[in-house]
């Protein structure tokens, strides 16, 4: 154990998978090593919720699993509450938990109920609490009245909930949610969102790294985030710092009347423009046909520029909105200059 | 808390085993027609008896019920290999890393897998011995039912401690339900399923004396056939208690090692 005042913290966390294959069935054994992880450090604080990004294979899941003492490390460390997941994995184990997406999980046999006591059990509830905590948790997922059917019987949405519920069962101190909201429909999966935000963290208090390759899923949730591309961490930080650090992402979404191509041409040859996308718009400015522009700028000072060369070319702006870098351009920037 | 997550995992395996009213009734239902199937298999030998020769006691038994008896036990030792592959299950159906989440014990994990088979064991005994007496003339001789069932008790025991041990290449291999078959046919041979094992090769006798099943088969034999006291059958049951033992240290040892050994590997969680 480390006398850390992080909730989790990973240092020169690596991880290797090697894998071996015949030519055929008597042929010769072909090795190959793929780095799933690369030196990676990071720190979540107590009640952070934490997001890892990144594209498929880039490393999150076995983050996770790692943290969760389901795999081991090929070198470096990671600790949980100051617990070390590989010498202290049972005290890991007491005091965090998981969830995936997908339909993993869960007895499809049992009923709601009947997977939460088993999970109970597992987890060594106390026996006077094991029924209020159940009827806690499926109240609080929503599947109160539908505690007594079979899982089998649960739509998606009613699955996913409820492997929520299990992975809060022994009450722990982090969760790690590893794409928690895969394949469900729109508003279930804001509808967990919520739930993860303002109950799990902002209400309950708890620690919760978020894997995910939603982009606005991460937006709309994380206090921090880090970009695993590679098995590299290459970002980490608040959306805010990490945009300010990326030169590129903001556009300038433009209405325009009297559009030439000479304005087009003109705008195309600007320093500080990197592209410019023209769309139809349904609507008309003093009985004249309106275009949008979306034009792609370097940053957030190309405005000025922008409208000068519009005005020297006889077009009339009706409408300017100048937007900065989303999450998802932050991933662009980030895995692609990785 | 190892004998909580005994009973959850027991309770866990009988409910998803036993989900539909139809499946109960024919679990209930067929170890009669299999104590008949048997009969029927082994009648063309049935007109001779066969010597035991064990422990300088020498017993005459039905040889029906001796070759009946020795299908029983290895039904038993293959359903304990299937009922004892826990994680296998779990791997299969997507559960293995939510059970491994936990600080559960993972002894403990098994050996309810394994117990919650008992239920069928006892009852395809039970269902094949009152098919045996009932319908048709197999030579019962029981004189000391405590020896019987401590016979039962402990040749269940010893196998169920075994089965924990190949739990480990379950756990560290996806091939360990081949390693399980490819076992099969030597533990069949060795342990006098169908013949005395007097009558194996000298040689083979040391291999012979390294399974559970050997002595299971004696005793079981020998208690419910022969009319053997407790006193007869001590020896038998003395290695049986002690396979126990030494089985379920193993287990212990093996499962923390095959454990650490998948992490390492990364096949813990993979199908």
């Amino acid at each position: 154990m480390n006398n850390t005042t992080f909730a989790v913290e990973a240092r020169q966390l690596s991880r290797e998978y090697v894998s071996t294959r015949r030519s055929h069935l008597v042929g010769k054994k072909t090795t190959t090593v793929i780095k799933a992880l690369d030196r990676v450090d990071f720190e979540i604080q107590e009640g952070e919720l934490f997001g890892l990004l990144g594209p498929n294979g880039a490393g999150k899941t076995t983050t996770v699993k790692i943290l969760c003492t389901l795999l081991e490390p090929t070198s470096g460390h990671a600790f949980v509450k100051g617990y070390d997941v590989v010498k202290d994995a049972a005290q890991v184990r007491k005091i965090v938990n998981m969830v995936a997406g997908g339909e993993r999980m869960l007895y499809y046999r049992l009923t709601g109920r009947e997977n939460l006591q088993y999970f109970a059990e597992l987890y060594d509830v106390p026996k006077k609490d094991v029924q209020t905590r159940v009827g806690r948790l499926l109240e609080l997922v929503g599947l109160a009245d539908r505690a007594d059917d079979e899982v089998e019987k649960y739509s998606k949405g009613m699955r996913q909930r409820l492997q929520i519920a299990r992975g809060l069962i022994n009450d722990p101190e982090i969760l790690f949610l590893d794409e928690p909201t895969l394949g469900l429909d729109v508003n279930i999966a804001k509808d967990i969102r919520k739930f993860i935000r303002d109950k799990i963290v902002r209400e309950e208090g708890k620690t919760v790294l978020l894997t995910t390759h939603y982009m606005y899923e991460a937006e709309e949730m994380c206090d921090r985030i880090g970009f695993l591309n590679k098995g590299k961490l290459v970002a980490i930080g608040r959306q805010e710092e990490l945009k300010r650090k990326v030169p590129s992402g903001f556009s300038i979404e433009l209405l325009v009347t009297r559009l030439s191509d000479e304005a087009l041409s003109g705008l195309s040859h600007l320093k500080s423009v990197k592209n410019v996308i023209t769309t139809d718009y349904e609507g008309e400015s003093e009985g004249e046909k309106i275009d949008r522009l979306v034009i792609s700028v370097d940053n957030d000072k190309a405005a000025p520029e922008v409208l000068d060369c519009m005005s020297s070319k006889h077009c009339r702006v009706v409408s300017v909105n100048l937007r900065g870098p989303t999450l998802e351009d932050l991933f662009m920037y980030y895995t692609e200059e990785a | 808390m190892f004998f909580r997550v005994v009973l959850a995992e027991m309770k866990k395996n009988v409910k998803q085993h036993f989900f539909t009213v139809r499946i109960l009734f024919w679990t209930l239902a067929l170890p009669l027609g299999n104590g008949l199937y048997l009969y029927f298999f082994y009648l063309p030998f049935a007109a001779t008896s066969v010597n035991l020769e064990f422990y300088a006691s020498n017993f005459t038994l039905d040889l029906a019920g001796f070759t009946l008896i020795g299908q029983l036990l290895y039904s038993f030792f293959t359903m304990m290999l299937i009922a004892g592959n826990t994680f296998v299950r779990e791997r299969e159906q997507g559960t293995l890393e939510a059970v491994l989440l936990s600080p559960a014990n993972r002894i403990a994990v098994i050996l309810g897998g394994a117990l919650a088979g008992a239920f069928h064991y006892v009852w395809l005994l039970i269902g094949v011995v009152f098919s045996w007496i009932a319908f048709i003339n197999v030579g019962v001789v029981i004189n000391d039912f405590l020896a019987l069932f401590a016979s039962i008790l402990l040749s269940y025991l010893s196998l169920v401690a075994l089965g924990m041990c190949f739990e480990a290449f379950f756990f560290h291999s996806r091939r360990g339900t081949m390693y399980a078959t490819m076992l099969q046919e030597p533990i069949m041979f060795l342990s006098g399923l169908a013949f005395p094992i007097q009558s194996m090769p000298r040689a083979l006798l040391p291999f012979s004396y390294l399974l559970p099943l050997t002595f299971g088969l004696i005793s079981v034999r020998l208690t419910l056939l022969g009319g053997a006291s407790m006193f007869d059958v001590a020896f038998p049951l003395t290695i049986l208690a002690t396979m126990v033992i030494v089985f379920s240290v193993l287990a212990t040892w093996l499962i923390g090692y095959a454990e650490h050994k998948a992490k390492v590997k990364a096949t813990l969680t993979q199908f």
